[in-house]
């Protein structure tokens, strides 16, 4: 009975571990993305298409081992909420992968085409800001940190306000239109880092609710809880 | 019935926030219940009410006192010798061990069913009529027996063999008497001391469907082994564990809902996770 237990608790420990993984590649993957695009670089995009078949298999895996718990252990108390957490944790990293490669796929189909330094600059100080915000995602979870974790909304704001202000920088290149269609693109750059920084702040909000018990709202206009 | 009123507000030191809705009135309420077999104390300061019309489940380890507790609630302590109780069992405000309290009453009033299926060597018929019989029921029986049986979801089975034995049936079936013969005396509590461990998985799923149903007219304390069943059947969850001295005594109490997804504390969390010992 007690190996049985332990066994769980271990295996419940290596699904997060390998969560984290994947959460530490997805970070450099959107660092990859980012630099494919600014450099510009196409091998560093096929290696961010490459990693995203991983994350994918990944996925897949933990998804298995992830029902076999459920349904051989019947998880009670925190490691029923470890066991949403993981599920949502999946998802999401699974959805941040799928970003990435929707951003090195906008490196292959721009490159080469003309382009605005002014942009490029946006792209990476976004993409250092959604680096920055995944590590510390991670960081809250690893540590069961709430507070660290509460971070995340006051993180993402300033990537919010850079998405909406890429539209005026875009326009402003209306002018040149031998700018127009890659800068075009890097609207949708920019709105795929955008949603990272949300999934971020999603996972925040699950390690809150790992902690608490409660299900809250993360947003700009502070915490809400709704449980 | 007209003591409610003071039961309607149920001490929030008992049952916090994930407690009971204030609308809820408790149906029987234990309340400082230590209970001692000779020198040895095997429960400690019980406070515990359970609401009307819903389902607790009291789970914890082995040997914590559950049974000793749910016992206490009709008296059923006063049938083994070295057993003495101290504290109160209210039932409508009024303490069931307080003087000139009829324990036959009591016992009429808050039923029982065992761990094991008891049918009594009779037909079927007769194991749920008895109970009736010996309080002197005048009514009809026929239609008594009838009620009983359906209410406990085995009239369909037996409608055609009530004058067979009650051995006759299967032990899913024999419980399912058992609890026929329990509300036939029209009790407003029915307690249940781990009724579905002797049964298969099946059986026992329809046991729990039937308190279900149940509950609408009785009010139901369950004791389980069982956490699953704790987490699927029941409304209300207490936790018990024992102390040093191996006393039992009550951890937690709340909704089944919160019990199982958040308890508020550390020794639950440890118990319903495998964690203990
Ligand atoms: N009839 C009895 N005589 C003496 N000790 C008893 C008797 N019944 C129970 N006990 C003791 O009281 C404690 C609680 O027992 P019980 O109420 O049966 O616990 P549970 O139902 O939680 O397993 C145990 O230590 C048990 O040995
Ligand atoms: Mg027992």
């Amino acid at each position: 009975m007690t190996d049985i237990r332990s066994h769980f608790h271990q295996e419940l420990a290596d699904l997060e571990q390998t969560l984290l993984n994947v959460a530490d590649q997805a970070e450099q993957m959107v660092g990859m993305a980012v630099d494919a695009i600014c450099i510009p670089d196409m091998e560093l995009a096929a290696r961010v298409v490459a990693l995203d078949n991983q994350i994918d298999r990944i996925y897949l895996d933990v998804h298995n081992r992830w029902l076999t718990l459920m349904a051989r252990q019947q998880p009670m108390a925190s490691d029923l909420r470890m066991m949403s957490v993981l599920l949502h944790l999946n998802t999401t990293l699974e959805r941040m992968g799928d970003q990435c490669v929707n951003i090195a796929k906008m490196a292959q189909v721009t490159f080469g085409l003309p382009r605005s330094e002014r942009i490029i600059a946006q792209i990476r100080e976004m993409g250092d800001l959604v680096r920055q915000m995944i590590r510390t995602g991670v960081e809250a979870l690893v540590r069961r940190d709430i507070d660290e974790a509460r971070l995340l909304p006051a993180m993402d704001e300033p990537v919010d306000r850079l998405n909406r202000n890429m539209y005026r920088e875009v326009v402003e290149c209306g002018p040149d239109p031998s700018l127009l269609e890659w800068a075009t693109r890097m609207m949708m750059v920019s709105r795929a880092l955008e949603r990272i920084g949300d999934q971020v702040v999603d996972i925040a909000e699950q390690t809150a609710f790992l902690l608490t018990g409660e299900m809250m709202e993360f947003n700009e206009n502070g915490i809400s809880g709704t449980g | 019935m007209e003591m409610l009123e003071k039961d309607q507000e149920i001490d929030l030191t008992i049952i916090p926030p994930s407690g009971p809705a204030p609308a809820e009135r408790s149906a029987v309420r234990a309340r400082d219940l230590s209970v001692f077999y000779g020198d040895f104390q095997a429960v400690k300061d019980i406070d515990l009410a359970c609401v009307a019309n819903r389902i607790t489940a009291l789970i914890g380890p082995s040997g914590c006192g559950k049974s000793t507790v749910i016992r206490s609630f009709n008296r059923m302590n006063d049938l083994i010798p070295s057993a003495r109780v101290e504290g109160q069992i209210l039932f409508d405000d009024v303490d069931i061990y307080g003087p000139g309290v009829d324990p036959v009453e009591v016992r009429r009033r808050v039923g029982m069913v065992f761990q094991k299926p008891n049918p009594f060597p009779k037909s079927i018929y007769d194991n749920v009529a008895w109970g009736a019989k010996v309080n002197g029921f005048k009514g009809e029986m026929d239609t008594l027996v009838e009620e009983a049986l359906r209410q406990a979801v085995l009239w369909d089975e037996v409608k055609d063999k009530l004058k067979e034995s009650g051995y006759s049936l299967s032990g899913g079936q024999q419980q399912r008497l058992c609890i026929a013969r329990a509300i036939a005396v029209k009790p407003e509590i029915v307690l249940m001391d781990e009724p579905t461990s002797a049964l298969d998985p099946v059986a026992t799923l329809r046991i729990e469907e039937l308190l279900q149903d149940l509950k609408e007219r009785y009010t139901i304390i369950i004791v389980t082994h069982n956490m699953q069943q704790a987490a699927r059947a029941s409304d209300y969850t207490a936790f018990f564990n024992m102390n040093a001295e191996r006393a039992g005594y009550l951890v937690e109490y709340g909704r089944t809902e919160d019990i199982f997804t958040k308890p508020r504390e550390k020794t639950t969390e440890d118990y319903i996770t495998g964690r203990f010992g």
